[in-house]
């Protein structure tokens, strides 16, 4: 308060005046201010405003329009957060597949399904049968601090009661309002998309073209954990971290859908080829699919493992190597996860107690 | 024709309010008006890439970038070296008094070396205010209270003083 005006208000100021112990430490705490300021002093900068705007306005475009830039990976760990991303892909459209026709897709729990590359790529073959338009975009947008995450998607971000050793305090919040997308199924797309593929596949059933998926996703908030800072310089890339440890929490997803039946979409899904038996056998498990919202778990990677957490069923991801592991779970109408490059003990205990 | 959107219009407005400020920054933690302006340029990129430049939190973000990119940049070993070979190539091109230069490189070197062993969050308030924020300016970048400002300030202080007697001791 000694060296902003704006930040003491009149009663500080009186008592300022009459109290001779403040004024001598204001001298001191002034003295102090003033020798760091001498300490920072710097050379001058003279900008020159419009060559450098040039430089900026002729940077290139954003590869992701929208969302997190994730930082840049070391080689070694590639395969793993390719994995990752796949199967948060995955997860989009097993949902989106598994919305009913009258009942609404709303998970209230949450269970494993083992995946593989092949399966990723077969599913992802789906979203070639039609037109996706977003009537609300996804906007994942970085936030300044906690105050400000939770006012752009309406979540109070989940606090951490401690963090697991070597982890790093420091957070950047991000956090994304709702998000409704519209996917509608066309059978012409669906005949293209077979031709380019050179391997047909199977037709659409009756009633399917047209056929409208809506998908509601978010609010969801996010704090990341870690020194997300980019290299400044493109030769120094693998200088970059990533993050240690990403708390988030999100609305469940929610689907409608129109004209064809839960049931009919499961099939459909279980006839495109290259669909492995263990996730044939694990969708068809699935005991009430409009509740339930499986999380795909590429076999290949990483182990799933169910578990109780704050008294729900969840899933953990990874093992107790430290390498990556993470848990999911759905309490209460909202998605929480917790994943990070910790051992999976150390993410059930943050998940336990979360608040 | 190209069209100017909206929001073209608004980062314009927002760099021309906020780039010299934004390169000021960069240029207390590093000492160095060249690589402070790549920095201011690097932080202006990712805000674009990322963010409306109607948002309100974009002035207390990019205060918040610089601080942090600048720091980091500090802390990068193999950059630190280059930046000492460039400021000493700048030193002999000046026609200062050569030995008062001299002093004043070492003074600004050993200050960097201590701000970069700092804590982000400390070393980040001293820039933002050294670089002339109010406090509520600082608040709104680190995302605390106008109110903590102070103590944080007079902490910060108290730990650079301490990290550059510890820099001179050895």
């Amino acid at each position: 308060m000694v060296d902003d005006p704006d930040a003491h208000d009149s009663a500080d100021a009186r008592h300022f005046e009459s109290c001779p112990e403040c004024q001598a430490r204001y001298k001191a705490v002034a003295g102090d201010a003033s020798h760091v300021a001498t300490l920072l002093a710097a050379p001058e900068l003279k900008v020159d405003l419009a060559s450098a705007f040039d430089r900026v306005r002729s940077a290139p475009a954003a590869q992701p329009r929208f969302g997190l830039r994730l930082p840049v990976l070391q080689p070694g760990r590639r395969p793993m957060v390719l994995a990752f991303a796949a199967t948060l892909a995955a997860v989009a459209l097993l949902a989106t597949a598994l919305a009913s026709g009258d009942n609404i897709f709303s998970p209230k729990t949450i269970t494993p399904v083992p995946v593989t590359v092949a399966d990723l790529q077969s599913i992802s073959q789906l979203s070639a049968y039609g037109d996706l338009t977003w009537t609300t975009r996804p906007n994942l947008q970085i936030a300044a601090n906690e105050a400000e995450a939770q006012s752009i998607s309406g979540l109070k971000p989940p606090k951490v009661a401690k963090l697991p050793t070597g982890v790093s305090s420091t957070v950047t919040y991000a956090a994304m309002p709702k998000a409704v997308a519209v996917f509608t199924f066309s059978k012409a797309k669906a005949a293209a998309a077979a031709e380019q593929a050179g391997k047909p596949l199977p037709a659409l059933p009756a009633g399917m073209d047209g056929a409208k998926l809506t998908v509601t996703i978010g609010p969801a908030v996010a704090e990341i954990y870690g020194n997300l800072s980019q290299p400044s310089s493109s030769s120094d890339l693998t200088q970059a971290n990533l993050p240690q440890l990403i708390v988030a929490t999100s609305s469940a997803p929610v689907a409608t859908s129109t004209q064809v039946s839960v049931k009919q979409l499961e099939d459909y899904i279980l006839t495109v080829p290259g669909i492995s038996p263990q996730l044939a056998a694990a969708i068809k498990a699935i005991g009430d699919p409009s509740t339930t919202l499986p999380v795909p778990v590429p076999i290949e990677f990483g182990t799933a493992t169910r578990v109780q957490v704050q008294g729900v069923d969840g899933v953990a991801l990874g093992d107790n190597t430290g390498v990556g592991s993470g848990v999911i779970w759905i309490k209460n109408g909202l998605v929480y996860g917790v994943v990070g490059t910790i051992k999976q003990s150390d993410a059930i205990d943050i998940a336990n107690h979360l608040t | 024709m190209a069209t100017v959107r909206p929001d073209d219009e608004a980062f314009e407005a927002l760099f021309t309010a906020e780039y010299a400020r934004v390169a000021g920054i960069a240029n207390r933690v590093l000492a160095d008006p060249h690589e402070a302006e790549d920095v201011a340029q690097e932080v202006f990129i990712d805000f674009h890439r990322l963010h409306s430049a109607s948002a309100q939190y974009a002035r207390a973000w990019l205060h918040r970038a610089a601080a942090h990119a600048a720091l980091n940049r500090l802390r990068g070993a193999r950059r630190r070296q280059r930046r000492e070979v460039a400021q000493a190539a700048e030193q002999s091109t000046q026609s200062v008094d050569p030995q008062k230069q001299v002093e004043v490189n070492e003074d600004r070197r050993r200050v960097r070396q201590a701000l970069a062993r700092m804590a982000p969050k400390p070393a980040a308030v001293l820039v933002l205010r050294a670089s002339g924020l109010s406090y509520a300016e600082v608040a709104q970048a680190l995302g605390v209270g106008t109110g903590q400002v102070g103590t944080l300030l007079r902490r910060a202080e108290s730990a650079l003083r301490k990290e550059v007697t510890r820099g001179t001791s050895f």
